[in-house]
């Protein structure tokens, strides 16, 4: 049968699991960073004689593809990420930008001027990366993988993937307490309103309104690494032209005089906060605009970069422009926004709503690759520009003549100190270590971590790397659980089954199949124009009935209208009796294709309670937050289209239906208006593989997650163009019999992990006890589970040595030694194919300068075959410097490797036990080709093994492939799709098996293989898809007899590469002296540890003060023909100045050693010797 | 004891024959002796088979190591194996594939010139003796019509590949490698013999029967349609699974029938790789079992266990 080509088409599913990876680096490309490079703040380069300014600043950026360094400068050739990898270097383009020079008072003309900002790294399948368009075919051609989908970057050869983080929610006052809000400074509570603000180029500034037990409320911010504490009446006046009574309205808006009605969330209490907040500024006499600008100039002077000689009234309005509401532009926003979290802090001070919680997935959203870079790129170009003034400022004060200020040349030259190529550099180095150099912080939690290399182990591996989500590596080191905790919140987000257990369990979460992070660009591939979109939902808005909030009004609040927040700007009010009508209306405009309004809209309504979240209408168009698709089966029925996209701030409050659970305690008061449109949406990929997945104990699902990341599968296609370090690789994988849709539409049989196992579960030879299993030796000799190790080995002459002799050294076959000629060609480097033996060498390298022969020797345990030989000619001028050279390991199954089934079943083979003696099938002649205990399942029921044996069975019988997709059952329900008698799945396989001839529930009558007779049971046998886990004894077997000791204590040292032993620690000492096993413990810990025989002086008690006499050289008479006999040691004490009291007494060497340390502290050890028991 | 003999006469019966498809009766003997067949046929009948590969050019997909492994899992036609020498107890050569009469050596020549892609089967494998070739799966018959019927793929090459190696093949048994196996499937089973409590059936109404007769997976029972009783239809498809046992307690009738395993008599089952026909795999194999039992009898051991097991050991001599 000839296997169908794949298209492209075929790994569309594939490549929609990365897309959030490379859509956000496009948008960099693209739009990104011509936007940040605009938003970089202009320096000012001031002469003081002349008295002439020079503005400088950056624009236009441009990154062009990857190309290779040598080549005419015209035409280069394309650089290609396998070549990258092959020759370990980075996968990075071009950054051109113009910097632009204007002197300011002349009213000159702006010179432009493009500079090269140094190589960009490139995520592959981006635009700018050659691969984007590739189809398989193409693919191929450029020697990658036909399923090749990016989103990752190619760093010294090293494939590194960013792993996003989980940031809190953008532009959404949430309302929190914390402890450490106390220890801000005397009269704070721990009761804050937080906003993230984050500007259109993805820089964020947080803003916290803190909450003082005097009833007052201040706004802090933070500039360079200090938080600074604003009450909030003088923002609030600085903002626009007010007065107390206007403040005092709008603050009291929200308490009418009906106080426990539904959704109330003022209380009396509020106006005397507000007569607190404003007798605060009265009391500073600011009672105008004008003074409190002043006063807030005044104090941020010092701390504002290049605003020294600017007027207050500049340094103020620049403070609320950079550090206050960064993502609003107009300060009548920004004073509503103000506004509304006042409201909002005061009702969380009354307890009338609950504190929002930054842990749940409601409260958060994602950092994605190409905002952090714009982000951290932004910085190191501010940099760059301060540092570039500063020269230019020394140079000028330096008065030097060869430097002219009006001289864009010089200028140029000056500004070039600086080099502009590290900017490109560092973020190289920033997606190279994960680490983020910065002073600020970026507004970011962690600065380490960012990235990881993704290692090609195996598909799932790889893949979940990009669909992992981080909660931030300051939760690690957290004591408490909470944040690891699996919230409903995530429900269809994140996968409840796809996180590691152990340390990072609960934070290192995985995306669900079905969830997709917003971005930049609409279903077109179109950038999205968001301020185009927010007019849009405005006009829609009004036109439903919302009462806009800029010309101001007399206000109300909550619960006459609810306030509706689009991006963190207050753009009005609903009246709540109409909220419901408005919130179907705008789902409604969600879902239909004609309108102008965003498909990933999230439509948070938060409505009124008692008592509840604080209520609201929140809207939100940015990326980059998490959406999944659910049906929305409130629309008319002449609706086509009913796939609404949702996010986790609405979905909490919508009525979302799930074909599993009936109506989920839903009452008909709230009918559900949305549908699950597969009950598998809420698994991530891995967790969706795993057949039957819903018939196992959610424990042995997360298992099955994590072994199936570790498990040696089909790697690669592309072997024979890789350069890994290490691939694990299994020769022959097969595809599953029974598999999930998700196998199937994700085209997992391009990288099969595993095999058909016909697995026999009894207990047979008492080499299946504990989680061992038996393999059947002629199975593996028939080549089950076979695999490989790849290894490359890469020798880098440049590398050694002192630049000096660059050059100097090269691959040559030494002459003379003749040994190594049947490994090493006369190239230096060994023959392809050739086995090379443990020690033996490899590699001959030849030094001029010394004139001296080198060879590479294998280390390790086993031969290696040579696999494949590669060399950098990239100088062709010189002799080639670099070599790859691959090797081979052979690695079929032997005692003791791993092997785990689907169901988070492992187990070590403990036999190869032969064929003959297995026990078979009287009618079919069948052998197993696996055994393994019964004794693994009653308390670990993973039913879903046994069901995948007989699912297997029937259709390997039946010739066809079995569809395993968890929940199936209670979709067919809800289609309406009832079978006269629900049948089981038992049932169903039962009469597969049945109609062949066998019994219906999967067990069969085997005869004992060593005597032919009937096994008295019946046995359960299938087939059962088994996974090799990479765990090998090859890697891990630690053997020690003797050897190398270490030099100090004499001990045996440790690690396996260097031979060493395993310690016998304390707690074994312990067992042993539990067992009363006194000898082999003086075994273990003297004899075979470091075992001595100390001269000891009885007389002073010392063993540091002995020391041999030589015996003197005198003519030994040889006495009747016989030899002469030994002289006997001669031992004296140099402090009795005698040998008379000498003793040898056998001891741990290491007690000398403490000895001589003691002594080297003026201590003295003294020995009692004595010959009594127990004296 | 003493004049008790154990020995019998057991009878074989062949049922169906075909070149690598065998079906016969095992009557008036025990398991032991059974098995023993059954285990020798697995793992002791001699074949021959690739066992050291020479790779002088290989620049296909797989590696060295997977095509020496694939070769060697290719069978090879073995009738000559039964006089051949293993090559660790040949005294005329140290087995480099030179000597014949211990191994054969293999040659393989492919390259592909098109864009086609090449599959180098086990028919490229060029023998230097023409009784041990690879084991020619074409079916005579012409059921496969497909004329490219090439042998047993190795590896396929495309544009510019080449597969260039000398292989020598090897005697060995399956004991050590499972590649040197000559049986496929060699399977036994006891015959059963089954009573129907004709009496107790007869209680039972048309319906009942049909249910309990379906209830057995296999079609062992029938009901005659003229006369409505039920009958044995093909006893030797009973499994033992013991599923119309079951179902008749099931239905309140214990005893209804009731089937027993003869202990001397077993079906056996012998599918061949093509090695050797299936017929020579039994003959050789009750050829080596008398070989062993030979050893048995003439090692000093068994000389000097007469006295512990008398009887025992002069049967085995032939007593």
């Amino acid at each position: 049968m000839e296997a169908k080509k794949k298209s492209a088409e075929d790994f569309e599913p594939l490549r929609q699991l990365v897309r959030h990876h490379i859509e956000s680096f496009d948008y960099m490309v693209e739009e990104g960073l011509s936007e940040m490079f605009d938003r970089v703040k202009p320096v000012i380069v001031h002469d003081s004689f002349t008295n002439k300014r020079l503005k400088i600043s950056v624009g236009n950026p441009e990154i062009f593809p990857p190309q290779k360094e040598q080549g005419s400068s015209v035409f280069r050739d394309a650089l290609l990420p396998f070549e990258c990898r092959q020759a370990r270097i980075s996968y990075t383009g071009k950054l051109m930008a113009d910097v632009e020079f204007q002197y300011l008072d002349a009213g000159s003309p702006v010179v432009r001027e493009r500079f090269n900002f140094g190589q960009f790294p490139i995520m592959l399948k981006s635009k700018r990366c050659h691969l984007r368009d590739a189809d398989p075919g193409k693919l191929i051609s450029f020697k990658e993988e036909a399923a090749e989908m990016g989103g990752y970057f190619i760093l010294n050869g090293l494939e590194r993937v960013f792993r996003p983080v989980i940031l809190p929610k953008q532009n959404y006052p949430m309302s929190m307490v914390r402890n450490s809000f106390r220890e801000r400074r005397e009269g704070y509570t721990d009761k804050a309103v937080v906003i993230r603000c984050v500007r259109k180029d993805q820089s964020s500034v947080t803003v916290k309104l803190y909450y003082l037990r005097n009833g007052s409320a201040r706004l802090g911010f933070w500039i360079q690494g200090k938080e600074y504490l604003l009450p909030v009446g003088i923002v609030l006046k600085a903002l626009v032209d007010t007065n107390d009574l206007e403040i005092f309205n709008h603050l009291t808006s929200c308490y009418g005089q009906k106080d426990r009605e539904k959704g109330a969330v003022g209380s009396p209490l509020v106006s005397e906060r507000v007569k607190i907040i404003l007798a605060e500024i009265r009391e500073m006499s600011l009672s105008t605009r004008l003074q409190c600008l002043q006063h807030i100039g005044e104090h941020f002077q010092p701390v504002m970069d290049g605003l020294k000689k600017e007027s207050y009234y500049a340094v103020a309005e620049s403070v609320l422009r950079d550090y206050v509401f960064v993502h609003l532009d107009d300060n009548n926003d920004k004073f509503n926004l103000l506004i509304f979290m006042v409201q909002k802090l005061f009702s969380l001070v009354d307890h009338t709503s609950v504190p929002d919680n930054p842990d749940s997935l409601q409260n958060q959203e994602i950092l994605l690759p190409g905002h952090l870079i714009t982000i951290y790129l932004k910085e190191k170009l501010e940099d760059w520009l301060q540092k570039g003034r500063k020269l230019l400022q020394d140079e000028i004060e330096k008065k030097s003549q060869t430097f002219d200020f009006f001289s864009l040349a010089h200028i140029k030259k000056v500004m070039e100190k600086n080099p502009p190529k590290q900017i490109s550099l560092a973020v190289e180095t920033m997606l190279k270590t994960g680490r983020l150099a910065t002073q600020t912080g970026l507004d970011l939690q962690q600065r380490a971590g960012y990235t990881v290399q993704a290692e090609r182990l195996n598909y799932l591996r790889f893949m979940s790397f990009f669909r992992s989500v981080h909660r931030g590596a300051s939760f690690a080191g957290l004591r408490t659980t909470s944040v690891r905790k699996l919230l409903p919140e995530s429900w269809g987000f994140l996968c409840p089954v796809h996180t590691p257990d152990g340390e990072p369990c609960g934070l290192l979460n995985h995306m669900t199949l079905s969830c997709r992070v917003s971005s930049y660009y609409d279903s077109q591939g179109n950038i999205r124009d968001f301020s185009k979109i927010r007019t849009s939902i405005l006009s829609v808005l009004i036109g439903v009935g919302m009462i806009p909030s800029l010309p101001k009004l007399v206000k109300s609040g909550p619960p006459a209208v609810l306030f509706v927040l689009l991006d963190g700007r207050v753009v009005g009010a609903v009246p709540s009796s109409e909220v419901e009508k408005v919130v179907a209306h705008l789902r409604r405009l969600k879902v239909s294709a004609a309108s102008v309004i965003p498909d990933d809209l999230e439509v948070g309504y938060i409505p009124l309670s008692m008592g509840g979240a604080y209520p609201g209408l929140f809207l939100f168009t940015t990326p980059p937050r998490f959406v999944r698709p659910v049906r929305n089966i409130s629309l008319p029925p002449q609706e086509t289209q009913t796939i609404e996209q949702i996010g986790p701030f609405e979905q909490v409050f919508m009525e979302i239906s799930c074909p599993d659970g009936g109506d989920g305690g839903r009452s008909n008061e709230f009918p559900a208006t949305h549908e699950e449109i597969h009950p598998t949406g809420m698994l991530s990929m891995v967790a969706n593989l795993t057949p039957y997945s819903d018939h196992n104990q959610s424990p042995r699902n997360m298992y099955q997650c994590q072994m199936a990341k570790q498990t040696m599968g089909f790697s690669l296609q592309a072997l024979k163009n890789r350069a890994d370090q290490k691939l694990y690789h299994l020769q022959t994988p097969q595809t599953p019999i029974v598999r999930t849709s998700t196998y199937t539409n994700y085209n997992i049989d391009e990288y099969a992990t595993g095999t058909n196992a016909i697995v026999a579960v009894l207990a047979y030879t008492g080499y299946d006890m504990e989680d061992a299993m038996i393999l059947n030796k002629s199975s593996v000799d028939r080549g089950m589970c076979h695999g490989q190790i790849y290894q490359t080995e890469t020798i880098d002459l440049s590398d050694e040595g002192s630049k000096l002799d660059r050059g100097q050294k090269m691959f040559r076959r030494n002459k003379d030694a003749k040994s190594t000629h049947s490994i090493i060609d006369s190239d230096g480097l060994p023959y392809v194919g050739q086995m090379i033996h443990p020690g033996e060498p490899y590699c001959s390298t030849y030094d001029k300068t010394t004139n001296s022969w080198k060879t590479q020797s294998r280390k390790g345990s086993e031969p290696v075959y040579v696999d494949y030989v590669a060399m950098d000619m990239k100088n062709s001028k010189n002799l080639p410097q670099k070599a790859n050279i691959r090797f081979r390991h052979t690695r079929n199954p032997v005692i003791g490797d791993k092997f785990s089934s689907r169901h988070g079943q492992k187990g070590v083979c403990s036999q190869l036990w032969p064929d003959v003696d297995m026990p078979f099938n009287g009618v079919t002649g069948m052998r197993p080709d696996l055994i393994i205990n019964p004794h693994a399942f009653p308390s670990r029921m993973t039913i879903a093994m046994l069901l995948e044996s007989v699912a297997a069975k029937g259709g390997s019988l039946h010739g066809k492939f079995m569809d395993a997709t968890p929940f199936v059952n209670s979709v067919k329900k809800s289609n309406g799709d009832f079978e006269s008698e629900s049948k089981s799945l038992v049932d169903e396989f039962g009469e597969l098996l049945r109609s062949c001839g066998f019994n219906y529930h999967g067990t069969e009558v085997l005869y004992s293989g060593v005597y032919g007779t009937e096994l008295t049971c019946e046995i359960f046998i299938g087939p059962v898809y088994y996974q090799r886990l990479r765990h090998m004894v090859s890697d891990k077997f630690q053997v020690r007899s003797t050897g190398t000791t270490d030099q100090i204590t004499r001990q045996p040292i440790k690690g396996r590469k260097r031979g060493g032993g395993i310690r016998f620690g304390e707690m074994e000492r312990d067992a042993m002296l539990a067992h009363g096993a006194a000898y082999l413990l003086h075994d273990r810990l003297h004899t075979c540890s470091d075992y001595h025989i100390a001269d000891i002086c009885s007389l002073c008690g010392s063993m540091l003060t002995t020391s041999f006499i030589q015996p003197q050289r005198r003519a030994i008479r040889e006495i009747g023909g016989l030899p002469p006999a030994r002289a006997p040691k001669k031992v004296t004490c140099h402090a009795c100045q005698t040998s008379k009291g000498m003793e040898t007494v056998a001891m741990p060497y290491v007690f000398r050693y403490l000895a001589a340390e003691l002594a080297a502290m003026n201590i003295k050890m003294t020995l009692q010797l004595s010959n009594e028991v127990g004296a | 004891m003493d004049g008790v003999s154990y020995q019998r006469f057991p009878k074989v019966k062949i049922r169906e024959l075909k070149d690598d498809y065998l079906k016969f009766e095992l009557r008036d003997t025990d398991a032991s002796m059974a098995n023993a067949l059954r285990r020798v046929m697995i793992a002791e009948v001699p074949t021959i088979a690739i066992d050291l590969v020479e790779i002088e050019v290989n620049s296909s997909v797989l590696n060295d190591e997977f095509i020496a492994h694939r070769l060697g899992l290719i069978p090879l036609t073995s009738e000559r194996a039964m006089s051949m020498r293993f090559s660790r107890d040949c005294d005329a050569c140290d087995g480099d594939g030179q000597c014949e009469f211990c191994s054969v050596e293999f040659h393989l020549r492919a390259k592909c010139h098109s864009d086609q892609t090449l599959d180098v089967t086990s028919k490229d494998l060029y023998s230097s003796d023409h009784t041990v070739v690879p084991v020619d799966f074409a079916d005579p018959t012409g059921y496969d019509s497909n004329d490219q019927q090439r042998g047993i793929i190795i590896v396929k090459l495309r544009r510019g590949q080449e597969l260039r190696l000398r292989a020598i093949a090897r005697k060995g048994i399956g004991k050590d490698h499972a590649k040197w196996s000559p049986a496929a499937t060699v399977t036994f089973m006891y015959e059963p013999e089954i009573h129907i409590n004709e009496d107790l059936m007869e209680t039972l109404t048309l319906e009942e029967k049909q249910s309990w007769v379906e209830s057995s997976p296999t079609k062992v029972f029938d009901i005659d349609p003229n006369t409505g009783q039920v009958i044995v239809v093909d006893a030797e498809a009973y499994t033992y699974d013991d599923e119309v046992i079951k179902k008749a307690e099931a239905m309140g009738k214990p005893g209804l029938v009731e089937i027993y395993a003869k202990e001397d008599s077993f079906i056996f089952t012998v599918e061949s790789t093509g090695a050797i026909k299936a017929s020579q795999l039994v003959l050789n194999a009750i050829e080596i079992l008398k070989q062993k039992l030979d050893a048995v009898r003439l090692s000093e051991d068994t000389v000097e266990a007469d006295d512990q097991f008398g009887e025992l050991g002069a049967h085995m001599r032939g007593g």
